[in-house]
């Protein structure tokens, strides 16, 4: 079975990755799965300055997912290099490192990519303008063409490596979005982000989380994830990283049948720790029951 | 505060579910991987049911673990629980991920342990008093609950204990009262090494300034909202001097001393 697929000029083994923010850089998983055999591991976002995040409560459950207000809470791009890069590259070193790139300004994404062009062990960057849960950044650039197209100019010159612009679907045309950072230079795109959404105790008439409003995650999101991948895929020629509620092989089948090159496993990862192993070889199982002998052969492969 | 302990994902099969009181339940588990890993203070994120529209695993303390087995108190406080009290002997459909978390950290300078619990705050702190007697330290224990019949952990502290206090807000069993009251009288009258609580935040916060006040090293165990358990969603971070620490890893046990008290968390209730 050949698993192997491209991603904006990247060899992967499995086309099944981590969604940024929900394996944090691979040690916390090295329990229950075995990190050398991952497509790729995408970092939790990584800022130049350490951020504190948001107040708790920071995470509320919903009808088949859950909305958190993390605030994208990291250590900085020097601790990240120090502890991070340094633990990957000692027990995954064959594994592609995409790390997740924010900023509050379009000149604080440069200086994190700036700060990682001389680290060997990244292979590409994945651009969060897509964030629900910051003030200024995040989002912010993520839902405007112009904004998006802003920021990845502004990286593009700073790398020659492979630049993934991760979208928001908080928008009227996701395709819109997605043309604008392909014109900008972006090698492709990861979609989609959280769904802006809030959840309210009406026992005691507050919100769940601190900052009232927060990104949904989960299995409750995969039709909406599904429809704008299929519509991104139609409508750009870059690779599309497809992602929104993914917790089996056969959802992931279905986000390359619409048109993803590979997948992202995010959520998933809190509700069972060996998603990403389970979810790859549910691919495996599909491929052999459909006699499929290259999972790339699935990808846009969707009957209409 | 102890070493972390190999978690791995394990299904587990029911051996025994009983009421104790009205909504307090007790769970044995047959978990030999985890029962042989944990130490006092870990805890498991178990799974209580794979069709529910809530996803997320439930996190709960360690009370006890013997053999093959691990035993869970808990209170019946939303749809997880609810459908936790239902489950029957037999029963295969949960899986834990665990042993989790830094636990309570034991010195061999230890001579007098003083352990302060409220309510379901008992739950954790059952491992560790069979440790600490086991170790031949002279252990103390004070128990405060809403009533007599949620003092659900009395027969465990009574058996490893030197002594036992209790508080009931109804009167009901002991003292007509907090827990702090008991705790802060057995700190005067008493030089313990060393202080461990659980409850609610606001009793454990009381407790830490017992036993600061006293210049004696106390050890809270915290709860919070949790989405992973592994330390990957930054979901369940408490506020300490050192910025915010994660509850799942870094916790449940900390250093009184490093807790910033800042009262922002509502308790779970799932």
């Amino acid at each position: 079975m050949d698993l192997s697929v491209e991603v904006a000029g990247l060899s992967l083994r499995t086309p099944v990755m981590t969604a940024s923010g929900t394996f944090a850089s691979g040690r916390e998983f090295a329990d229950f799965v075995d990190v050398r055999a991952l497509g790729a591991i995408v970092t939790k976002g990584v800022s130049f300055v350490p951020w504190p995040g948001n107040d708790s409560p920071r995470m509320a459950e919903t009808a088949s997912g859950m909305l958190n207000s993390i605030g994208l809470q990291n250590p900085g791009v020097e601790a990240f290099c120090d502890v991070d890069l340094r633990w990957l590259a000692r027990h995954a070193p064959e594994t592609p490192v995409i790390v997740n790139v924010c900023g509050h300004s379009v000149e604080e994404y440069v200086r994190v990519v700036g700060r990682l062009e001389s680290e060997p062990h990244v292979s590409a960057y994945e651009l969060n303008i897509s964030c629900p849960n910051v003030d200024e950044g995040g989002m912010a650039f993520g839902t405007s063409c112009s904004g998006a197209h802003e920021v990845v100019t502004a990286c593009r010159a700073a790398t020659a490596r492979p630049l993934i612009a991760k979208l928001s679907p908080n928008v009227a045309d996701i395709t819109e979005i997605a043309r604008s950072v392909e014109a900008a230079g972006a090698d492709a795109v990861s979609l989609i982000n959280t769904l802006l959404g809030m959840s309210i105790d009406a026992g005691t008439r507050r919100p769940r989380l601190a900052r009232v409003v927060g990104g949904l995650s989960g299995p409750a999101i995969k039709p909406v994830a599904l429809r704008m991948v299929w519509q991104v895929a139609n409508a750009v020629s870059v690779t599309v990283i497809g992602m929104g509620g993914i917790m089996s092989g056969e959802d992931a089948v279905e986000f390359l049948l619409a048109g993803a090159d590979a997948v992202a496993v995010g959520t998933a990862n809190f509700v069972d720790p060996t998603s990403v192993e389970r979810v790859t070889h549910g691919i495996s199982g599909y491929c052999r029951d459909h006699g499929i002998a290259r999972a790339r052969d699935l990808v846009g492969g969707l009957i209409t | 505060m102890s070493d972390r302990a190999k978690a791995t994902l394990e299904h587990v099969t029911v051996v025994r579910n009983e009421r104790l009181s009205e909504g307090v339940g007790r769970i044995v588990l047959d978990a030999p991987r985890c029962a042989r890993a944990v130490r006092p203070g870990h805890f498991v994120h178990l799974r209580i049911d794979r069709d529910a529209s809530e996803l997320l695993r439930r996190p709960f303390s360690i009370h006890l673990a013997q053999g093959n087995t691990v035993e869970i108190l808990y209170q019946v406080l939303g749809a997880g629980t609810r459908r936790l009290a239902e489950k029957k002997p037999g029963d295969t459909s949960m899986d834990i991920v665990g042993p989790l978390g830094t636990g309570w950290s034991m010195s061999d300078a230890t001579a007098h342990a003083l352990l302060v619990s409220g309510g379901l705050g008992a739950a954790p702190l059952g491992m560790l008093a069979v440790e600490l007697a086991r170790r031949g330290v002279a252990v103390v224990c004070a128990m405060g609950a809403p009533t007599v019949d949620r003092l659900v952990a009395r027969d465990l502290f009574e058996k490893h204990a030197r002594r036992v206090e209790c508080a009931t807000d109804d009167g009901s069993s002991g003292h007509h009262g907090f827990v702090t009251d008991i705790s802060e009288r057995l700190l005067d009258e008493t030089a313990f090494d060393v202080v461990y609580t659980c409850g609610p935040e606001a009793m454990q916060r009381i407790v830490a300034e017992q036993a600061r006040a006293r210049a004696v090293a106390c050890q809270v165990s915290l709860e919070r909202l949790m989405a992973c358990g592994v330390g990957a969603c930054l979901s369940c971070v408490v506020t300490t001097r050192s910025g915010r620490k994660r509850a799942c890893v870094d916790g449940p046990v900390f250093n009184a001393e490093e807790v910033v008290w800042d009262g922002s968390e509502t308790p779970p209730r799932h």
